[in-house]
């Protein structure tokens, strides 16, 4: 699996919604993706790329395309 | 429920408070008459969702502590099994009275989830810490007292006491991303300690979130030849016996809490061994007997001397 599915399948499990919409999302657009939420989708990106993230790119991560900004900073290209 | 990899991590991202929440999605599974009562916590402590999902099992009494137990011992009287929550420090000092009466004395199940204790929520100052909830619950007859070490800790101990029918206070410490110790699943028992490492020289007891910080205050004191043992006691009364005896053989028996140091775990411990022939010295660690001033988390643990590094230094000032 490439990082890039792999990344969009943390949205599609957490969220429970299409790839399509995952990569439309930002946080609070829809209520899975509330406080809660958003602390699961770290927990599944962490254990997906086995990382650690630091609080502030916990904060940051606000939307899909964010994300994938972020996770460049712990080497993972997509 | 099960407890994996990505639930025990979002659990630590929320912070022990906050996993009440969610760990209380699980409670219409194992009792129907468990109810939660709040203090104007609802988003504090993560129930939002349990409001939403269980309005009927939800009660939102306002800032009112007090009243927040005293309508929990009325449920309690009719059958049911309350849940109550507020921030620490007000949860047990404001209605101190009620917890006596109406948990103690008449012996009605009630917990009580307390939000944010030790320095949390320090940031507000003095009136926001609780420094001395666990010399008052645990000084009252039929009392429980737990004390978990981490999120997964924290989700173990309400499962726990969502099944047990004893009077019980719940001591959530610690803030958002709070250090994982228990990294899988395990099996936890109200009353049992945990030994979480081996060691000879020095025997630790830990509870809430200074059981992470006594963990890398023992890797520190390995580093210079010192060997550790390290025990969580997330159970403060009943206190584990066998534990605190199988300690104190040890040369420096040291216990540590985020709490005063008059009162908690230390002076639990100190009860406990004061009539032993033979045993080791006790040095105690703690919040010393005096206000802390405002400030962070972070920041706060370091002003009272409970950070790792600092817990080590003080331990080996005395070995």
């Amino acid at each position: 699996m490439s990082n890039l599915e792999k990344y969009t399948n943390a949205f599609v499990t957490c969220f429970e919604v299409d790839e399509e919409t995952a990569k439309r999302l930002k946080y609070q657009d829809i209520s899975a993706w509330d406080s809660v939420g958003h602390m699961g989708l770290i927990a599944a990106l962490e254990e997906a790329f086995d990382i650690m993230m630091e609080t502030d790119d916990i904060i940051d991560l606000s939307s899909f395309e964010k994300g994938k900004e972020i996770l460049s900073k712990y080497g993972i290209e997509f | 429920m099960e407890l994996n990899r990505q639930n025990i991590r979002t659990y630590s991202l929320l912070g022990s408070h906050r996993t009440f929440g969610q760990i209380a999605l699980e409670f219409p599974k194992i009792d129907d008459k468990i109810v939660i009562l709040a203090a104007d916590q609802c988003s504090p402590a993560g129930l939002e969702y349990f409001r939403d999902q269980y309005p009927d099992h939800y009660y939102n009494v306002g800032i009112a502590e007090q009243n927040l137990v005293g309508i929990a011992a009325g449920l309690a009287k009719e059958g049911f099994k309350p849940f109550v929550t507020a921030q620490a420090t007000f949860s047990t000092t404001r209605c101190f009275d009620q917890i006596k009466i109406n948990m103690g004395y008449m012996n009605f199940g009630i917990k009580i989830v307390g939000l944010s204790a030790g320095l949390a929520i320090g940031q507000y100052g003095a009136t926001h810490m609780s420094m001395e909830d666990i010399a008052l619950t645990r000084a009252i007859p039929n009392m429980v007292v737990l004390s978990p070490a981490d999120c997964t800790e924290t989700a173990k101990a309400l499962l726990a006491a969502a099944k047990d029918s004893r009077p019980t206070y719940i001591r959530l410490s610690g803030w958002m991303n709070n250090p994982i110790v228990y990294k899988e699943d395990y099996d936890f028992e109200i009353g049992k300690a945990i030994t979480l490492k081996e060691g000879s020289d020095v025997a630790i007891i830990a509870t809430g979130t200074m059981v992470y910080n006594s963990l890398k205050a023992a890797k520190i004191l390995e580093e210079q030849g010192v060997s550790v043992k390290v025990v969580d006691m997330h159970t403060i009364k009943p206190l584990d016996k066998q534990a605190v005896l199988e300690c104190s053989k040890s040369k420096l028996l040291v216990t540590v809490e985020e709490h005063s140091v008059i009162g908690g775990l230390g002076s639990a411990v100190a009860e406990e061994i004061a009539l032993y022939k033979e045993k080791s010295r006790h040095l105690i660690i703690g919040v010393e007997d005096h206000y802390v001033k405002p400030g962070e988390y972070n920041y706060l643990v370091k002003q009272v001397g409970l950070s790792a590094e600092q817990v080590a230094e003080r331990i080996l000032k005395v070995l």
